[in-house]
């Protein structure tokens, strides 16, 4: 099984979230392409979530390539820098999209020294 | 013609190299440059509205003018944000987005929606009407908000979402423009930590700091994406929804941010107390790109001791303490009133008061009269004097009987330039005119200072400041830029410029709304609007009409009167139900331990009360 599929397991069976009580819609995940499309499907409705593998319409699609998709189920990824650098695409609804970036985990690598501050100076 | 693609951050830092690679397509009637680097693709795409021909290097336009001609074109440079399908990351908000040539209707719409200020001094109504066009200028779609706009925090530096510029600008800008405030609210509230994250220095309940979309985000080179390393945002964010609701008596928006409003309060306590002394602390968990200073004199150098020191980490800033101080006792309010909730009120409000006592026994410098900017990582005070005491009066933390003394301070000669109170008092080892928090003067932190001055009762004084900063609007062409230097006005005469200032910068043109707030002593009072007006001698009369809130519509009205130290002339006529407060005026509403002061129109410290 790969990390997404374990990730979106994990989602299905976990079936709800408090952070997601006033939130309701529907995100489609389309991962890989062509003969490789794996599509997950999660409803959410005040909190409930369903989960899915299906094709059905939803009203924020979300297109990664396999690569990406692992490394956001193993919490490899910041989604905001992954929208704004094209490895993520997102149509419909960016704000319920970033919401649900918030199911995956976060483990990032310690930041790269560069030596430059960011100061507002 | 070239385009570089500079993240700003490379401007910043003068970092001159660029890891992708740029390119140009010559089109039949468009020049395209174009760059690249991975998945990440920006283009800008110039055209002109003549005949024109078109090569690698730029437009040629064949021209011939006889003698008492004109010739113009009109070119177009167009920036696309190109995804690897080609499609513009910005497209949702494109379809909601007015044509370009909408444009002057809708800033027409915009100030048409605002209060009429209406006053003979050219000056007030010069910088009134140009902070309103440059609020509407700033207005800024993030990518997640389908469209409704927050106000970025300035031009050119800053034009994102920051969430300490944002929230104070809405703020200030209550009474002139309070469509600003929900979705600022909302978006921070969506975009409000869920996770730790030592990158990005976020934590559960956080609001952010800055948000970008430029390359040195997109590649995580910079934190931006969000970047949380701001200690001020969060009990901000519970501030302004609970003015807001004062306001505009919206409890569906306080119902809405509930979870969010909990989640910010919890952060204060749970993440934010760094040595579990019962404060607000900071200390950046992001090495190599994180902010040394987290408040809002965020330049490194910004915390020092009188002598010069700095402290080491982490550091409790004062005014943060006083937001939170405020922040719990606005959010029990809200638990007590909109939330149904009054266990986890007096809670807030115990919580609230044993601050309130700490920070009076810690940060109080009793042989200076003062309050330490910060306390170092031992608890040591940190013993300048800055103008983040003026805060402290906005926030209340400041007992009545202590006021008088940080109000010698902050208008005294170290700190009060004639034009407005510096950041940082002539004196401290650091001291600079020009130094970017350490001597410069702010007109947003002399708005808060002047709001502050007036709920304690210090009209003349909050004046003083109005009229200082207001005055020295005019040298900018009425455009307040995000400082000027601190040197004293008798000896200049006109406000020196900083040279790398903001400008528009939302705070600025904040400042002059809280600023006129503050003149006509205008609060909301359950639903009603009172008005309770001490004006400077410079502006002769002021009437500020149809301030929307809870009330409806209702209209301000002030004049100058040499005698108004002992009588106020305060009138207010609405389209709602208003009555005359000439027999009374309710200067601030209550909070704890602080009974609602009722006062006459001879005027009387709050504190005194």
């Amino acid at each position: 099984m790969t990390a997404t599929s374990a990730f979106f397991e994990r989602l299905a069976v976990a079936c709800q979230d408090p952070r997601f009580s006033k939130v309701c819609g529907s995100v489609r995940f389309d991962i890989g392409g062509g003969d490789h499309l794996e599509q997950w499907l999660l409803i959410i409705d005040h909190g409930h979530m369903r989960v899915t593998r299906s094709p059905d319409p939803a009203t924020t699609v979300i297109r990664v390539s396999a690569q990406v998709a692992d490394a956001m189920a193993r919490g490899e990824v910041n989604g905001l820098a992954a929208i704004t650098r094209g490895e993520i695409m997102v149509d419909g609804d960016l704000g319920l999209a970033l919401r649900i970036g918030r199911l995956f985990p976060r483990t990032p690598d310690p930041p790269a020294p560069n030596g430059s501050e960011t100061g507002r100076s | 013609m070239a385009g570089d693609f500079a993240d700003i951050f490379e401007i910043k830092f003068d970092i001159g190299d660029k890891a992708g690679s740029h390119y140009t397509e010559v089109r039949p009637h468009e020049l395209c440059l174009g760059y690249r680097r991975d998945t990440y693709r920006r283009e800008v795409v110039v055209s002109a509205s003549e005949p024109v021909e078109v090569d690698p290097h730029g437009l040629r336009f064949a021209v011939r003018i006889r003698p008492g001609e004109q010739w113009s074109t009109r070119l177009q440079a167009a920036l696309r944000a190109l995804r690897p399908d080609g499609v513009d990351l910005r497209s949702a908000l494109r379809v909601q987005r007015p044509d370009d040539s909408t444009l002057p209707a809708s800033v027409q719409a915009w100030v048409a929606a605002a209060p009429t200020l209406d006053t003979e001094s050219v000056a007030l109504q010069q910088v009134y009407n140009r902070s309103l066009v440059d609020l509407a200028a700033l207005r800024f779609a993030p990518l997640s908000l389908g469209g409704a706009t927050v106000p970025a925090a300035g031009l050119p530096w800053f034009m994102t979402l920051f969430g300490r510029d944002s929230l104070l600008t809405c703020l200030q800008t209550l009474p002139v423009t309070p469509s600003l405030t929900p979705p600022t609210l909302r978006i921070l509230g969506s975009l409000q930590g869920a996770r730790t994250d030592d990158v990005l220095e976020e934590d559960p309940g956080r609001i952010l700091h800055e948000l970008r979309y430029g390359e040195s985000a997109a590649f995580e080179e910079q934190p931006h994406s969000p970047y949380y390393g701001t200690v001020d945002a969060s009990p901000l964010f519970v501030v302004l929804l609970d003015e807001y609701e004062r306001w505009s008596g919206d409890t569906a928006l306080v119902m809405e941010l509930e979870q969010e409003a909990r989640a910010a309060l919890a952060w204060i306590d749970q993440y934010a107390d760094l040595t579990s002394t019962g404060y607000i602390w900071y200390e950046r968990r992001n090495r190599p790109t994180g902010l040394d200073n987290q408040c809002w004199k965020d330049s490194w150098d910004s915390i020092s001791y009188a002598d010069g020191r700095l402290p080491g980490f982490p550091r409790a800033t004062c005014e943060t303490q006083g937001y939170a101080y405020d922040a719990k006792l606005r959010g029990a309010r809200l638990a007590r009133t909109v939330w149904d909730d009054p266990d986890f009120a007096d809670r807030l409000e115990r919580e609230a008061a044993a601050l309130y006592d700490r920070f009076n026994r810690d940060f109080w410098l009793e042989d200076r009269g003062y309050y330490a900017l910060a306390l170092d990582h031992d608890g040591t005070p940190v013993d300048s004097l800055s103008s983040n005491i003026g805060h402290l009066l906005w926030s209340g933390i400041v007992p009545p009987d202590r006021a008088a003394r940080v109000v010698e301070h902050l208008m005294g000669p170290a700190l009060f330039s004639g034009w407005g109170v510096r950041t940082f008092a002539e004196g401290q080892r650091r001291y600079n005119p020009l130094g970017y928090h350490n001597g410069t003067v702010w007109p947003f932190d002399n708005s808060f200072i002047a709001w502050g001055l007036r709920r304690y009762g210090f009209y003349g004084e909050a004046a003083r400041i109005a009229e200082g900063i207001l005055s020295a609007a005019t040298y900018f062409q009425g455009r307040l830029p995000e400082a000027f230097g601190g040197f004293d006005r008798e000896t200049t005469r006109y406000p020196v410029r900083y040279p790398t200032a903001g400008s528009p910068q939302a705070w600025s043109s904040g400042a002059c709304m809280l600023l006129i707030r503050t003149m006509l002593g205008i609060n909301p009072h359950e639903d009603h609007l009172v008005v309770a007006p001490a004006l400077p001698s410079t502006f002769g009369r002021v009437a500020l009409l149809d301030i929307p809130g809870r009330w409806g519509k209702a209209d301000a009205f002030a004049r100058y009167r040499t005698d108004q130290s002992e009588e106020q002339l305060a009138a207010n006529s609405g389209k709602s139900e208003q009555n005359s407060f000439l027999e009374g005026v309710i200067i601030e509403t209550g909070f704890v331990g602080e009974p609602l002061t009722r006062q006459g129109s001879s005027s009387a410290h709050l504190g005194q009360s």
